[in-house]
């Protein structure tokens, strides 16, 4: 076992950070990278606060990967539309869309509900080069768990629709992978987005 | 709480602690952030002994009253050996993810014709289920998994009582896991034909738990007996005791008397009702099965993960359960 103190690969800066997280920040140039069986530099977005938002703020960190989804065969029982064959154009069985999947530790349904809505309604933000003062939630999901992640987001869209989903066939392909902190304010409600 | 290794911080030279099993540390006194190169380990937690030798004896001598034990083993019954140790076992989390779509077929009878319904089913498992597994040879102990995961977590007393050695391998543990969640999901899930399944499972780091047990050793009549209690609670966890022949035989004239008055009640019933007498059948068999079971293995009672077989309230359960699938799941009697 050996314990190194964190650099940053970019500007070779040491990190400092009084919380533990997988993903590390540098505060000098804004590198985001991980280090899992070795370093590698993280493609990062951060979105802007609205204006009007609350003090309570905390960033949220998303893994929002840009797939394609190729539909062989759906069967389902109860008719109904198919959620994703609809987002493509007319006639088509394959499309591209973003499937977002939260990476930060939270409630089961939550992370579902929260999946799903950015995933089938991406959410318009702008983005800042900086975290500010604001503090962010620690990243506890792993790029390739995410990517699992997004499987599970694409069964989901076709399967929460009218009809019962009784057979799925697909293929799909995840092209890249970005960590998008997404600002939200703490409410006694739970995180509610403030972009 | 892990085991904690106590290390210098590479930038200012400050005594931090490293978490066995984590990767990353904040030290303490320059604020920087610390990385874990190398085997990353395995968090090992050890949970503090709760209970004296008298609180096992006493909670062992309870435990040596209850069910079809020998009725005069609480009075003849003598402790002769009650030490602690400590066994090791995995423990994980996994988080479940998916979809499990299919049918359940119910078939209903009106009295003239039957017929079956299909009924679609598409069930989201979107859990997290706990898993733990001995890691090392049990022995003759009865014990497979954790069944506590509450209580107060020690460093001293894990130095001090003898522990089993771990001998099993983390990623054997791993394996198992993410095959108890996926056949815990498909129970849950309650899908009895699958047509489309797609489920992602995602275990969590892996601890080695080392847990308090009693063991009791006892004598009744000149043969050993063996029962464990758990260190944290103080309830028996396991045990061999010695069954009583009277109530072997009770069993056997009891439940050959009901059983074959509802197999006769099932013949007389035949010709006017068919479900009633096919319920008598089926009723009379598990008792009779049931009365076998007992009767067969009442000799020695056991509580407990044994790999042989005492007799166990659960194997009625079984029997019934098994019996009466096809009237739980499909309502057919006919399949039975």
């Amino acid at each position: 076992m050996q314990v190194i103190q964190v650099k940053c690969p970019k500007c070779g800066n040491p990190i400092y950070s009084k919380q533990k997280d997988t993903v590390f920040y540098c505060t000098t140039c804004g590198t985001m990278h991980i280090r899992n069986g070795g370093v590698q530099v993280l493609d990062v977005e951060i979105g802007d606060f609205n204006k009007n938002a609350p003090q309570d703020r905390v960033y949220v960190p998303f893994w929002r990967m840009y797939s394609t989804v190729v539909i062989n065969n759906v069967r389902s029982e109860g008719g109904g539309f198919q959620k994703l064959t609809s987002w493509f154009r007319e006639g088509d069985n394959s499309g591209n869309l973003f499937i977002w999947v939260p990476a930060s530790e939270m409630e089961i349904e939550r992370f579902k509900n929260m999946a799903m809505d950015f995933t089938l309604n991406p959410p318009p933000y702008n983005t800042r080069m900086d975290f500010g003062t604001v503090p962010r939630l620690p990243t506890v999901m792993r790029q390739e768990e995410a990517k699992e992640m997004a499987d599970f987001v694409v069964v989901t869209i076709e399967a929460e629709k009218p009809g019962v989903l009784q057979y799925l066939d697909y293929t799909l392909t995840v092209h890249d992978a970005k960590l998008i902190y997404l600002p939200f304010v703490s409410t006694q409600q739970g995180l509610v987005p403030a972009f | 709480m892990g085991i904690e290794v106590g290390l210098n911080c590479p930038a200012c030279s400050g005594a931090i602690k490293v978490v066995e099993g984590e990767t990353t540390v904040n030290c303490q006194y320059c604020g920087s952030m610390l990385f874990v190169e190398g085997d990353a380990g395995v968090t090992t937690i050890s949970f503090k002994n709760m209970i004296t030798r008298e609180t096992a004896v006493i909670s062992s001598a309870s435990w040596w009253k209850k069910g079809f034990k020998a009725r005069d083993l609480k009075r003849v019954g003598q402790v002769t050996e009650c030490y602690p140790i400590y066994i090791p076992f995995w423990s994980t989390t996994t988080r479940v993810a998916g979809w499990i779509c299919g049918y359940e077929e119910r078939t209903h009878s009106d009295g003239k014709r039957t017929y079956t319904e299909r009924i679609p089913k598409e069930e989201l498992i979107l859990r997290d289920y706990r898993f733990s597994e001995i890691a090392c040879d049990p022995g003759d102990l009865g014990i497979r998994k954790m069944r506590n995961i509450d209580g107060e977590t020690a460093l001293t007393d894990f130095q001090t009582i003898p522990t089993f050695e771990s001998t099993t391998s983390k990623d054997d543990a791993f394996a198992h896991a993410k095959e108890s969640a996926m056949a815990n999901a498909r129970s849950d899930a309650h899908v009895p034909h699958i047509t489309f399944e797609n489920v992602h499972v995602f275990p969590e780091s892996m601890s080695m738990v080392y847990y308090p047990i009693w063991v009791v050793r006892y004598t009744y009549r000149d043969r050993m007996y063996l029962n464990t209690v758990d260190g944290v609670t103080g309830s028996v966890l396991s045990g061999r005791a010695p069954g009583d022949p009277l109530f072997q035989s009770l069993a056997v004239t009891a439940g050959t008397s009901i059983g074959g008055l509802l197999g006769a009640t099932g013949i007389i019933v035949a010709s006017s009702s068919g479900e009633v007498a096919i319920g008598c059948f089926v009723v009379g068999l598990i008792i009779m099965v049931g009365t076998y079971l007992f009767f067969r293995g009442g000799s020695e009672i056991t509580e407990g993960d044994f790999s042989d077989r005492g007799f166990k309230l659960g194997d009625l359960k079984n029997v019934a359960s098994q019996l009466t699938q096809g009237r739980v799941g499909g309502n057919n009697w006919g399949d039975i």
